[in-house]
């Protein structure tokens, strides 16, 4: 692959439209059985309107994109995110990632994923508002990390 | 009385890998292909980079608080952060020592006033080696008991 250069950005990748049934997948896969983003009766007693997204579900896809990005995820050093909206059935998530660093084989890009969509009736929301941001360090050429071959 | 840290296993299985890769709509043959992790210079198929969330299915929420005794009420606590380190991806066949401890636990004052209260769970997964492969840091944040809104 190319160097990325120092500002630019990876075309941007959207995820979608979540369905509930995906949220369910991602309960059984990763083990987070919280009802509040399975069960609409249980949310709706909590005072939230429906159901969403567990946060690491959008996590999980801005993981997707950004190791597509790189040519893979052997390189990863660092993923980090912060939760800054609630991701809900029938939402897009586009991801997006700006190359903040890069030089001495290593890349740093800022990503954010952003939802869109109505959302919930009686929310009123933004057609599209920041869900996460957060942070990728990686290597840069050695797809494999050190080590990679593991056991 | 609160322990330091849970000692538990993450198993790195095969079915698991694929399982968990769908989830995230993921199509990269690394995971699903071992010919192709081999190809990618993996030794089978390798786990997707948040994969390390399913330590769910090995040690509960319940106990977790039981025993590092946070004390959080879950009825306030939201996921603000999560934050990954690593030295390589699992691969499949691999069973992971894991170990967990609460790393941060500080309050600091809401811009909307009331106390927000940070607590950071750390697991660190080293291979059958010893050596590390990754870290998980999962930060819950808990909201005041008042809001003040």
């Amino acid at each position: 692959m190319t160097l990325p250069e120092l500002g630019s950005s990876f075309p941007e990748r959207t995820f979608g439209p979540l369905g509930r049934v995906d949220i369910v997948r991602y309960a059984g896969a990763s083990g987070d059985f919280n009802p509040i983003h399975i069960d609409a009766p249980y949310a709706r007693a909590t005072g939230a309107p429906d159901v969403f997204a567990m946060g690491m579900l959008p996590a999980g896809y801005l993981a997707h994109a950004a190791s597509d990005w790189l040519g893979g995820p052997g390189g990863f050093r660092r993923f980090k995110v912060r939760f800054a909206a609630r991701v809900w059935p029938g939402d897009l998530l586009a991801c997006t990632g700006l190359v903040t660093k890069v030089g001495g084989g290593h890349i740093s890009v800022a990503v954010t994923a952003f939802r869109r969509g109505e959302g919930p009736e009686d929310l009123s929301l933004p057609d599209q508002e920041i869900a996460l941001t957060g942070e990728i360090e990686a290597e840069l050429g050695s797809s494999v990390g050190e080590g990679g071959n593991g056991a | 009385m609160a322990e330091a840290s849970i000692v538990f296993k993450l198993p790195v299985e095969r079915a698991k890998i694929r399982e968990f890769a769908l989830a995230v709509g993921e199509d990269n043959p690394i995971y699903f292909d071992a010919e192709a992790a081999r190809m990618a210079g993996y030794s089978d198929i390798v786990a997707p980079p948040t994969f390390s969330v399913t330590q769910m299915w090995h040690l509960s929420r319940e106990e977790r608080e039981e025993r590092l005794g946070a004390n959080l009420d879950y009825a306030r606590v939201l996921h603000a952060e999560q934050e990954f380190q690593y030295k390589r991806l699992p691969v499949a066949g691999e069973t992971l020592d894991a170990t967990m401890r609460i790393s941060r636990d500080v309050t600091k004052q809401g811009r909307r006033g009331g106390e927000l209260r940070f607590v950071t769970y750390e697991s660190r997964f080293d291979d059958a080696a010893g050596e590390e492969v990754l870290r998980a840091l999962y930060t819950l944040v808990q909201t005041s008991k008042d809001p003040g809104e």
